[in-house]
């Protein structure tokens, strides 16, 4: 077990830089999930860490030890890799302790540290079949299981769900979850999906183009996203984003005009700036009395989701989500007055999408 | 009948007569070379060629008996079993490297060498081998003969290791394993098909390489291909004989060859990804 801290790293292909100058330190114990849109560089930093990628510049320490020119067999580092990375030639059983071979760990702990995995992942019954013989979804545990067995330094997750249907993912991630809480051993997570990024971190790592946009638990990125970019990725449906100016002491939508209700903190913002992107949650709209004040709307598009219902809308040129009750009961064409709940609401700097505080 | 069906029927039929034409061409000396070496020695050249006769074992008989057939055929093997030993030894890691730094001028220079005349080689060799006292040995032999045997390892077993998921490969690294027990470990056991395709192609090439065993051996060193070479003799050639031995030294190739075909179909890396 052991902390991880990435500091000045730079990584080039070529004159290409994926990766400019990047700081992060990971807590010995935690649970860091790296999320960003495809190409942003999350994979390729969780390869440096396993040390399947060369680092440009920068430095890499794994606890106290820098490993820069570390090979990766000797990092002590566990991963789990998209498409599984079985051996297709070994059963399940020297699969999973292959890597105990290599380090002469005696026969009978051998046996004994196989036997504890896979029962903790299910896979006793398999431990003699070849991967092929397998599902997608046991595969998934026997390579979890590969690296559970060797009780290492940290966990590396690159997208391990990614192939795994809808329902087996959310089973699988649960036991993510909780076999990290039962381990207690640093975890590092790659994955594009913001539901997995959410539900398992400690720490969220948004990265765009390289750069960590935010580092922050779950509640943070969301509650307090550092920058439009954030607010948008995390959160389904996305944040709505609309340009809004502050005109004649009152805050208004930039295209049409609309009378924007905000409370008092944000509207001094607003004040303050001049102009900004307002950002909505779909979640925190809230449907306000026809009469009061409020951004009144027409029904596009009605997505019923049993539990709350999505309605789809135009809003000075911009395509807008909200999320209402399903009590509600809105019908296409429907004139509702959408009211963004006070406190609820972000802003961003019209320049750089920096939030505004 | 349809139009489509009738157009079916002429198509199937056409190629029965194809494949029957060129299956003719291509065995018409192997067939005609089998049945000649179990023919009377005077009927192997008579004109026109008879078709029934009595087969006879005197060409074979009077093949031992003439020549020291058994230690060619022991030469034969020392020199192909040897040069395919180096071809594998060399030949295999030099695949996996080529495949694993996805650095290919190496693989085309052995290319290269093969693709290039034998006599391009014969006399920069004759002169070294020479030199060294050498000549007439297993070992001129056997190295020569890898020129043969190491570009088809390397060129058979190329796209086995590609095929291999890289993720495969770095799951053993981050499991610590070091590049040589991965080729040990992982790749070579995987490839294991492919391996044994390259050393019967090799074997078979360098079985039938004449060239270099023509000019580099000596008597006790001749190799079963070269030694045929001396029946066609300058006042007469020993026909019979000479058809014995080629039916002979063509068999362990055609053996081969059969069983290379079984080989070939490999599913040994299903399973090794999300399938």
């Amino acid at each position: 077990m052991a902390s991880i801290s990435i500091r000045n790293l730079t990584k080039r292909y070529g004159t290409f830089t994926v990766i400019p100058d990047l700081n992060l330190e990971i807590a010995d114990h935690e649970f860091v999930v790296f999320v960003g849109p495809s190409g942003c560089g999350k994979s390729t930093l969780l390869r440096i860490i396993a040390g399947l990628e060369p680092i440009s510049s920068g430095d890499l320490y794994i606890g106290d030890i820098r490993v820069n020119g570390v090979q990766a067999a000797q990092r002590d580092i566990a991963m789990v890799f998209q498409d599984y990375a079985l051996y297709p030639h070994m059963s399940v059983y020297d699969n999973m302790s292959f890597a105990l071979e290599l380090r002469g760990t005696p026969k009978v702990e051998i046996a004994s540290r196989v036997k504890r995995a896979a029962a903790l992942l299910h896979i006793e019954p398999y431990l003699d079949r070849k991967p092929k013989e397998l599902s997608g979804g046991q595969r998934q545990r026997v390579a979890m299981g590969r690296a559970i067995v060797r009780n290492p330094k940290a966990f590396l997750f690159d997208e391990p769900l990614s192939n795994l249907d809808a329902k087996l993912r959310g089973q699988v991630r649960a036991e993510i979850k909780a076999l990290s809480q039962e381990l207690k051993t640093t975890m590092v997570f790659v994955t594009h999906d913001q539901i997995e990024a959410m539900t398992m971190a400690d720490r969220i790592v948004v990265l765009q183009s390289g750069a960590i946009q935010q580092y922050d638990t779950p509640e943070a990125v969301y509650e307090r996203p550092a920058n439009q970019f954030v607010a948008g990725f995390i959160g389904s449906p996305a944040m709505n984003f609309f340009p809004v100016e502050w005109r004649e002491e009152r805050a208004v939508l930039s295209q049409g005009g609309t009378v924007v209700p905000l409370d008092g903190e944000t509207a001094g913002r607003l004040a303050k700036a001049g102009q900004a992107v307002l950002g909505i949650r779909p979640e925190h709209f809230a449907v306000a009395p026809e009469g009061t004040d409020g951004l009144p709307i027409s029904v596009k598009l009605v997505e019923p989701l049993g539990s709350d219902t999505l309605i789809h809308f135009d809003l000075a040129n911009v395509s807008a989500i909200a999320r209402v009750d399903p009590s509600l009961r809105p019908k296409v064409g429907d004139r509702i007055n959408l009211r963004p709940q006070p406190g609820r609401t972000h802003l961003f700097a019209a320049t750089d999408g920096q939030v505004l505080r | 009948m349809t139009d489509a069906a009738h157009n079916e029927r002429w198509i199937r039929w056409l190629n029965t007569v194809q494949l029957v034409i060129a299956g003719a061409v291509i065995m018409a000396p192997t067939v005609w070379m089998v049945l000649s070496s179990f023919k009377p020695s005077f009927e192997v050249t008579a004109y026109p060629p008879t078709v029934i006769f009595a087969p006879t074992l005197e060409n074979y008989v009077e093949l031992t008996r003439t020549t020291p057939f058994l230690s060619y055929a022991l030469n034969s093997l020392i020199v192909t079993v040897g040069s395919t030993a180096l071809g594998l030894l060399f030949g295999i890691p030099a695949a996996f490297a080529v495949s694993w730094t996805r650095i290919t001028w190496p693989a085309i220079l052995t290319l290269a060498a093969r693709m290039a005349p034998g006599t391009l080689f014969l006399l920069p060799w004759y002169v070294m081998f020479r030199q060294v006292g050498m000549i007439g040995s297993y070992t001129a032999l056997i190295l020569s003969h890898a020129v043969i045997t190491l570009p088809i390892v390397i060129w058979v077993l190329l796209p086995s290791f590609d095929a291999i998921p890289r993720s495969v490969f770095e799951a053993a690294q981050v499991d610590g394993c070091s590049v040589t027990r991965i080729l040990w470990r992982i790749a070579m056991p995987l490839v294991a098909s492919g391996i044994a395709v390259s050393a019967i192609l090799a074997f078979v090439f360098s079985w039938n390489y004449f060239l270099f065993a023509l000019v580099l051996s000596n008597g006790d060193t001749k190799t079963l291909i070269a030694a045929a070479f001396n029946f066609i003799g300058e006042g007469s050639t020993q026909w019979g004989a000479l058809m014995a031995a080629a039916t002979l030294i063509a068999l362990p190739p055609l053996l081969l060859a059969a069983l290379v075909q079984r080989w070939l179909v490999s599913g040994l890396t299903l399973g090794a990804v999300k399938g």
